[in-house]
């Protein structure tokens, strides 16, 4: 089975509360994904905890980029 | 993509074998949500596991008084459990999900059913079990983060 990306996603000093996903493709410093009704930047990324069977453990930091209407 | 494909690819069940993968798509079902709609209320009683297929959902937790209105603490995508800790420890509902998308799909077992399977068959339980406890470390440092 190809890897599967948990990735835990923080919005550093905003209300936005994060979220947690999986995904077939793990994010990159520089990517722009949209939580909700909003766009965010990913800043960081690093393993969380080591990988297990198919599954690797990420933690990406965002940056707000807008607000979508 | 059926049942079982989808199931594959759940970190609740990784690690199982694929007949007891096809025992657990038997006592699933699928259930789609409008945005907006509550799945499961802080306080209630739980029987139900939920996995996220498709969209959103929201997790909101209320103050201990009623003045305190409640916050959102994490959205949960695709491929995320939530309602495990009914399966865990048989206690009210901790918070309240509500879906946060259109549509927003989950698989949900009845917590009676998998319990029964993880019973009689406890390779299958033990795996369920470490994987449960696996997601709620995940969720505890992503709140870590979250909290800095």
């Amino acid at each position: 089975m190809p890897s599967i990306y948990k990735v835990s996603y923080v919005v550093p000093g905003e209300d936005h509360p994060g979220a947690i996903l999986n995904s077939g493709t793990p994010p990159h410093k520089g990517d722009v994904i949209s939580l909700g009704s909003s766009d965010f930047e990913v800043i960081e990324v690093f393993d969380l905890v080591p990988p297990r069977g198919d599954f690797h453990y990420l933690h990406a930091t965002l940056v707000r980029t807008s607000e979508k209407p | 993509m059926d049942h079982i494909e989808i199931l594959g690819s759940v970190e609740l069940l990784e690690g199982i074998t694929p007949a007891e993968l096809q025992t657990i798509s038997l006592i699933c079902k699928e259930i789609s949500y409008n945005n907006g709609d509550v799945i499961t209320l802080q306080g209630e009683s739980g029987e139900d596991l939920y996995i996220v297929l498709d969209g959103f959902v929201e997790v909101l937790h209320s103050g201990t008084t009623p003045e305190q209105s409640p916050r959102t603490i994490v959205h949960l995508g695709k491929g995320q459990i939530f309602g495990e800790m009914a399966l865990v420890d048989h206690g009210p509902r901790s918070a309240t999900v509500r879906a946060a998308s259109d549509p927003t799909k989950v698989l949900v077992i009845h917590c009676d059913d998998f319990e029964q399977e993880c019973e009689k068959n406890h390779h299958l339980g033990y795996v369920v079990m470490r994987n449960i406890a696996a997601d709620l470390s995940f969720k505890l440092r992503h709140r870590h983060f979250a909290d800095r």
